[in-house]
């Protein structure tokens, strides 16, 4: 009985940690954490599952293309679609990819510095 | 019957005895069974309560309470999220049962015989990856074997009682957990459906051979919804992500080096041995293992590398060995003939047909019969992919049996006694060479070196291209465009790593970069299933997926290999470390022309001398 026990917490212990969701974020991403960068945009992809800001950062006078995950494309769809377009200065946060290699964030939230537009500040914007 | 089985039957009476609303169990019909069974139509959404505890995604290394052995939990621990950003892994699709954790909608309804109104089938759709499947009622057969996968695969069911049971084949590789712990494509997955009221109780069993010790019992739940919740799309695109990265990157962490090996069982206080799973971890005597503590840690240090003698494929070679000729239709006017040796393609047409490989000679006679029962029109063109024996042993019967009209009646070919007479065989240059230094009957006549050789034939574009320095020196791989199906020849195997022959040319990375090229011309029709269809030189016909799941296996050898051969390891060195542990139980062999062992070594050989660019 006591094995059975020993067993079954274990068992519930395994299963606590599970989360719901289909991607798993917390393997692509260190949630732990944020980083900020700041530079333009090169491109916005409207994609399922999810769509993709890309923005050119310059650091010590070399360009990254860095990768930050966003919403899907029907949660994005519409003003922000539209609103966004290559070359807009951007700051933008997000949780770090595990791998720095990478250069990806998953969005938390960015706001377009030419004119203060942003996204993921109030409630009800999507991010992810 | 293991004590996991048990447990699971005996859950499957309780939820049968339970549960069920459906009237009389139907009588098996010349017309097919009656519909009797429970009515599961409808739109359902997932249980949170039971997703959430038996969830797809999970954390990185929570492999607890999941029968994996140690091949799979190697694969899984090799796993970076980062894998995602790679362009064939971005809309994986969702395997059964993996197939009810997605977060989305389901419908499920019947379709019936419009003349006798008997169920032919159970339809099965969900939002997430758009799975479509189809649950044959009729009785049907299972597909042969050399048929392509799916995510959704081939399912076939029955009513026991008022338990709908589905049996389903055809499966492509997917995830039992989307934390790299992988399902094969050699898995049958059995699921029991029981209605209760508004909810249905999904109660699965993966039997895995390839990556499960033992059979896997997973639940879940849908609920009816009332309403249709009218989203039912949810379509994906692959983009570009990581700019600037090469096509031959597959992001990996080697062998004991994942930084986040741990990092679940640290944060819920859970031992190391409980976390990295396997069969154990399903039953009560894992407390025996925990009891002393140091030696259930070391014990799963041990696990995180590969340790034992080399594996086996534990996957079945789909090839028919009946002595017989087995033709199936892949797309448009294009069949494989299977069961002589290497794959043999066929594209026919009011031309002539025109057949890639003619492969061992050993059944060449009744492969003559086959294409004559699916081309009215003798044999014109035939393109060798390599020069090996399998590919090429029927060349002389098969050219002797054709015609190329082409070069009859053309200038000068009354002064040839023999023009036209026979079909034309085409190669890469040193296929042609290959053939004649090693006296195989039958060498190809129409050659090219570097750049594509192209035909319209049969209504249809054909390019032939060479891949150079990948399994040999004069490898091609041949795209019928309208039928698009892509004839991968050597380059690509369902049943066995590949054949580089470091001798005559080949290389890992050429073999690499043709898989690549071959990916470059694939479109898939939704979430990696369907669309451009592969013809591999051993083995099932697949789609892009398969292909790239046999580039991701390449690199990850050769990234593994070459990281040794950095620390200086020779080659017996680097067979003793097992590269391809994770990958032996699908590919791997210890007999035979081709083993594990020459693998390891040809990747060790073309790292260690690369041909020269562009040997020929």
């Amino acid at each position: 009985m006591k094995r059975w026990l020993t067993f079954v917490s274990l068992l519930a212990l395994l299963l606590t940690g599970m989360v719901s969701a289909h991607h798993s974020f917390s393997a692509t991403y260190d949630t732990s954490k944020t980083a900020t960068i700041e530079g333009k945009v090169v491109q916005f992809l409207l994609r399922n599952p999810h769509s993709f800001l890309h923005v050119a950062v310059t650091k010590d006078g070399k360009e990254q293309v860095w990768n930050i995950e966003w919403a899907a494309a029907g949660q994005l769809s519409g003003t922000i679609a539209t609103s966004i377009r290559a070359g807009d200065p951007v700051t933008v946060n997000g949780n770090p990819a595990r791998d720095p290699a990478d250069l990806r964030l998953r969005m938390v939230n960015v706001r377009r510095t030419s004119d203060g537009a942003n996204w993921g500040f109030a409630a009800g914007q999507f991010v992810n | 019957m293991n004590r996991g089985h048990l447990a699971f039957g005996m859950f499957l009476a309780a939820c049968a005895a339970v549960g069920g609303q459906g009237l009389t169990p139907g009588q098996p019909a010349a017309l097919g069974p009656t519909i009797s069974g429970t009515d599961f139509s409808g739109s359902w959404r997932p249980n949170q309560l039971v997703t959430e505890s038996q969830t797809a995604a999970g954390d990185l290394a929570d492999f607890g309470g999941i029968p994996l052995n140690d091949a799979a939990r190697l694969y899984a621990l090799s796993w970076p999220a980062s894998r995602q950003t790679v362009k064939q892994h971005q809309c994986m699709g969702y395997v059964t049962p993996y197939f009810w954790y997605a977060p989305g909608n389901y419908r499920i309804w019947e379709e019936r015989d419009p003349f006798t109104q008997r169920l032919t089938a159970w339809r099965f759709y969900g939002q997430i990856a758009q799975g479509d499947r189809t649950v044959y009622m009729d009785g049907r057969p299972h597909p042969p074997a050399y048929a392509p996968h799916t995510f959704s695969g081939f399912s076939t069911g029955e009513y026991q009682g008022n338990t709908l049971t589905v049996t389903t084949t055809h499966l492509k590789r997917g995830w039992i957990k989307a934390n790299g712990i992988p399902q094969s494509d050699a898995a049958t997955v059995v699921e029991h459906f029981i209605r209760h009221g508004d909810m249905i109780t999904i109660l699965s069993v993966i039997d895995d051979p390839v990556y499960l010790s033992e059979p896997l019992s997973k639940a879940s739940m849908v609920v009816r919804m009332a309403k249709d919740p009218d989203a039912w799309l949810y379509p994906c695109d692959d983009s570009e992500q990581i700019f600037g990265r090469k096509n031959d990157v597959v992001p990996n962490h080697l062998f004991g080096q994942n930084p986040y090996a741990r990092e679940f069982a640290d944060r819920r206080k859970i031992p190391l041995l409980a976390a990295l799973g396997g069969a154990e971890t399903m039953y009560p005597e894992l407390g025996n293992a925990l009891r002393d503590a140091t030696a259930a840690e070391n014990t799963a240090k041990a696990r995180m590398v590969p340790s034992g003698p080399p594996a086996v494929s534990r996957a079945s070679d789909p090839t028919p060995t009946d002595g017989e000729i087995h033709t199936m239709r892949v797309s448009g006017d294009v069949y494989l003939l299977a069961g002589d040796g290497a794959n043999i393609a066929v594209q026919v047409g009011p031309q002539g047909a025109f057949v890639v490989d003619t492969g061992a000679g050993k059944l060449s006679d009744k492969v003559i019969a086959a294409i004559g029962r699916i081309s009215a029109r003798p044999i014109q063109f035939i393109v060798n992919t390599n020069f090996r024996p399998d590919h090429t042993g029927g060349n002389a019967q098969l050219q002797a049996a054709g015609a190329d009209p082409s070069l009859t009646g053309t200038f000068f070919s009354m002064q040839f006694q023999g023009a036209g007479r026979g079909a034309t065989i085409i190669s890469q240059l040193n296929t042609q060479t290959r053939m004649t230094e090693l006296k195989l009957p039958a060498p190809p006549s129409d050659t090219f070196v570097e750049d594509r050789r192209r035909k319209y034939h049969n209504g249809e574009a054909v390019e032939v291209f060479p891949q150079p320095n990948a399994t040999t020196d004069g490898d091609s791989v041949v795209h019928f465009r309208r039928a698009d199906v892509i004839v991968a020849g050597d380059v690509f195997s369902t049943t066995q790593y590949p054949n580089i022959d470091t001798q005559r040319g080949g290389s890992v990375q050429g073999t690499i970069q043709a898989l690549n090229f071959i990916l470059d011309r694939t479109v898939y029709i939704h979430d990696e299933d369907g669309g451009t269809l592969i013809i591999p030189g051993h083995g099932r016909v697949t789609d892009e997926w398969e292909v790239a799941e046999y580039r991701d296996m390449l690199v990850i050898v050769r990234d593994r290999v070459q990281s040794l051969i950095q620390s200086g390891a020779t080659l017996q060195q680097v067979l003793a470390a097992r590269p391809s542990a994770d990958y032996d139980v699908r590919y791997g062999a210890t007999k035979g022309p081709w083993t594990t062992a020459m693998f390891v070594e040809a990747v060790y050989t073309s790292l260690k001398t690369p041909p020269k660019a562009g040997t020929r």
